[in-house]
């Protein structure tokens, strides 16, 4: 008989509690270094309890007390709006100048690609922080954060869908004499335009939650409004908003997911 | 005219793809290239349109009003000018699945209008007419406005041999024009290429030899990137047997379909 | 079906939606207060400032090297124990495992979870328990649940049932389905999915750090908020360091899954 190969299930139980144990070790240690007690945030549980009971139930009258609340919401919504629209705009004119298929210069493409890469990995709370000095706090520097944010997160994917279309069309619009402008125009516009605009709503959903969070950090919007009430510690106030926040999250997915269906589904047989 | 002259093309490890290919085809000819598959076929068309450039040799195009041009050696620009001018029908088609088949065949004219004036589809509606017209004689012109991705492999054969044709060419480069398509719409196919080559010079890549005794003024074929043969367009079964190799019975089976298809 | 004209006629039907994006975009620019001039007046105004950040401050490069480890460890801790957890809930919203009823509760409790955004479910940990690295964590094992759970009990749900039979026909019971027939699995889309979210909660841990939590996150706002630019320029680098630095590993990792695991 031939060898077979396999592990011997004792091997591989001793493999796997090896790892296991190893695993839990390293937890262990990390748990230790940071005093984090994973039991005591059960046994410390009536620290929530009590915030809970602070909580609820949530104060409704500031919303109508205060119609600045009501605008912080749209505010909220402006903002993840635009920094969607410029950011994605933005991204796809670099991700056009990023893909081999559309930007003949090496170049180019690798002061392109190095930008995008590079704005990827900058976290939101830095940009914000930055623009927040820069512009003075404001919608208008969560706005410009949600830009930069957008080109770095959706900037390589948009290459990545530019660079994988059907190349066969473009040789043939190539064949019958036309320029690059006209192969972009007439093969890659239309392959990955209903792509380009199903990301961008989808771009919008991330955003709504990272405006949230720029808020808190200057960037205005209702974020900045959750700061100030639990900052004066009205946590019933709170409540409210953060019931408010989620209930505009879940209003705002629904519609771009309904779009984007619309957009991705068209032509197609059910 | 249209005078290939050596062509080779290897890859990098040293194998041929194109060894010494030569050939002439003049206006009032429909040149057809047999060979079996992987022979170097496409490879020869690629050539003869600049998609692809030779190793060596050159591809010589000649037009009544103006000088002989090496496809092989002008600049980007000049190559652009004469592809306009070429009408290529590819083995797979090469549609944009997105466009509707009317934009796909009007997509033929974009090297002859301006730059801009196509970034916003500048076509009038009197292209419009002619390309349904190229359609309809595709007998496609039903579909004209349905997406070119949910056609069928015959529909979209068809609507890029539209194509071909409302770029109205000086020179048809046909690949494998019929290969998905019925008798009878090959046959129709094959009636509508022959008498343009009264009006330009056509080369057709068939795997259907009894189809190339047929219509064919003239027959090439390339095997393994060499030219074999170059002549008469009724083969004999020996040259048959030369060309495809041993599987000569099967090509006997295909002439007993000749009434089937060629009626 | 008959063609459209051609020429400019065809492009009536894009007409309204340009003019109603275009009303929008208008709209909100005004409510952000972003006209033309200011934005790239903005773009231009924060390049400039990261020019006056610079140079960093390399002598507060060893203090804050400690903070940026626990940053790591805080996101470490939080994607072990968040995609445990994630498991748990992933199962129990299984349709070919829990009871419907069971199902549509973690369903939906999934579903709220997700479009609470993780920087709210931090403010209101930090509000309860204090400073410290406690919120943290348990802030970014919660912030698993939705995205996790969700991902693993779609996949659960796709596995061949007759595999589940065939445990069950042996007298497996339901521990023994998941742990021989579940597990094993989903274990390579396990993985994968917990390295992303790995490379999520250290960007997190890093914002988490800047309301209160601690870490590298609490250096960058304090240096900002103390207008030291160029200590903050330190901060940034780091983090910029570990985002990177997560992001190459998870995907060295996740490709190496990938060619030894089975399916997808
Ligand atoms: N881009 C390429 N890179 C490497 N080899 C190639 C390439 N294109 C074609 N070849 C090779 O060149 C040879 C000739 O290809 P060609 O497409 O011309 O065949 P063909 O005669 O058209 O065959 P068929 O009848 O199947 O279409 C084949 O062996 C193919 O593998
Ligand atoms: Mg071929």
């Amino acid at each position: 008989m031939t060898a077979i190969d396999f592990t011997l299930p004792s091997k591989k139980f001793k493999d796997k509690t090896t790892v296991f144990a190893v695993g839990t070790v390293v937890v262990a240690l990390c748990c230790i270094y940071t005093n984090f007690n994973p039991l005591a945030f059960f046994m410390e549980f009536h620290n929530v309890r009590d915030l809970l009971g602070e909580m609820l139930p949530p104060n409704y009258r500031t919303l109508t007390d205060d119609p600045s609340t009501g605008y912080a919401i749209l505010q909220t919504l402006c903002m993840a709006f635009l920094g969607s629209l410029y950011g994605g705009i933005i991204a796809v004119i670099i991700a056009f100048l990023a893909a081999s298929n559309t930007m003949p210069l090496k170049s180019v493409r690798m002061i392109a690609r190095f930008t995008l890469s590079f704005l990827r990995v900058i976290p939101i709370v830095v940009v914000i922080l930055i623009f927040v000095i820069a512009v003075g706090p404001s919608t208008f520097a969560g706005m410009l954060a949600l830009v930069i944010v957008t080109i770095g997160n959706f900037g390589k994917l948009f290459t990545e869908i530019i660079e994988n279309v059907e190349s066969p069309p473009a040789e043939a619009i190539y064949s019958v004499g036309a320029s690059r402008m006209q192969v972009i125009r007439y093969s890659i516009i239309p392959q990955i335009l209903p792509t380009l605009i199903a990301n961008m709503l989808f771009a919008f959903d991330v955003n709504i939650r990272s405006a949230i969070a720029l808020g808190i950090f200057g960037g205005g919007g209702i974020g900045f409004k959750l700061q100030l009430a639990k900052s004066v510690l009205h946590y019933k106030d709170v409540a409210a908003i953060v019931s408010l926040i989620i209930i505009m999250v879940i209003l705002t997915e629904k519609i771009s997911d309904y779009l984007r269906r619309k957009i991705l589904g068209e032509g197609k047989l059910k | 005219m249209i005078e290939v002259k050596n062509l080779t093309k290897s890859l990098p490890n040293g194998r041929k793809l194109l060894d010494g290919i030569s050939f002439k085809v003049k206006k009032g000819e429909f040149v057809g290239i047999l060979g079996p598959s992987g022979a170097g076929k496409t490879l020869t068309l690629r050539c003869l349109n600049g998609l692809l450039k030779p190793d060596s040799g050159s591809v010589i195009i000649k037009s009544e009003n103006s000088q002989p041009l090496d496809i092989c050696k002008i600049d980007k620009r000049e190559l652009r000018r004469v592809r306009q001018k070429i009408g290529v029908i590819f083995q797979g088609y090469h549609l944009v699945k997105r466009l509707s088949a009317l934009e796909n065949v009007m997509i033929g004219r974009l090297g002859q209008i301006s730059t801009w004036r196509s970034m916003f589809y500048g076509f009038t509606d009197a292209e419009a007419e002619e390309a349904l017209k190229a359609l309809d004689q595709v007998k496609m012109s039903q579909m004209a406005g349905m997406q070119t991705g949910s056609l069928s492999g015959g529909e979209m054969q068809r609507v890029s041999i539209a194509r071909a044709i409302f770029q109205s060419p000086t020179l048809l480069l046909a690949d494998e024009p019929i290969s998905n398509l019925d008798p009878s719409n090959a046959k129709t196919i094959m009636k509508m290429i022959k008498p343009l080559s009264e009006l330009m010079p056509v080369v057709g890549v068939f795997h259907q030899p009894e189809m190339t005794a047929k219509y064919c003024t003239r027959v090439i074929a390339i095997k393994e990137g060499k030219l074999i043969y170059d002549g008469d367009p009724k083969l004999s079964n020996k040259r048959l047997e030369e060309i495809y190799g041993e599987e000569l019975e099967l090509i006997e089976q295909q002439e007993h379909m000749i009434p089937v298809t060629a009626k | 079906m008959p063609p459209k004209k051609f020429s400019f006629k065809r492009y009536r039907k894009f007409i309204l939606p340009l003019i109603i994006l275009l009303a929008v975009t208008e709209a909100t620019a005004i409510v952000c207060g972003a006209t033309f001039g200011k934005l790239s007046d903005g773009i231009f105004n924060g390049l400039a400032f990261l020019g006056n950040m610079y140079p960093p401050d390399w002598s507060a490069f060893p203090e804050m090297l400690e903070p940026a480890l626990q940053s790591i460890i805080i996101a470490f801790l939080g994607t072990v124990f968040g995609t445990i957890i994630s498991v748990v809930f992933a199962l129990l919203a299984a349709n070919n495992l829990a009871n419907p009823w069971v199902r549509n509760i973690t369903r939906v409790f999934i579903a709220i979870e997700r479009s609470i955004p993780e920087i709210i479910i931090l403010i209101l940990l930090v509000a309860a328990f204090g400073l410290g690295a406690m919120p943290g964590v348990v802030a970014l094992s919660i912030g698993c649940i939705g995205m996790l759970g969700k991902l693993l009990a779609d996949i659960i749900e796709e596995i061949d049932p007759l595999m589940i039979e065939a445990i069950e026909s042996v007298g497996g019971n339901k521990i023994q389905v998941i742990i021989f027939g579940v597990l094993p699995q989903i274990m390579p889309n396990l993985i994968s999915y917990a390295l992303f979210r790995f490379e999520i909660n250290i960007r997190l841990s890093v914002l988490l750090g800047a309301v209160g939590a601690g870490g590298v996150g609490y250096e960058l706002e304090y240096s900002f908020g103390m207008l030291q630019y160029h200590r903050a320029f330190t901060a940034v680098i780091i983090i910029i360091a570990m985002v990177f630095g997560t992001e190459r590993l998870s995907y060295f990792l996740r490709k190496k899954v990938k060619t030894e695991g089975a399916l997808t």
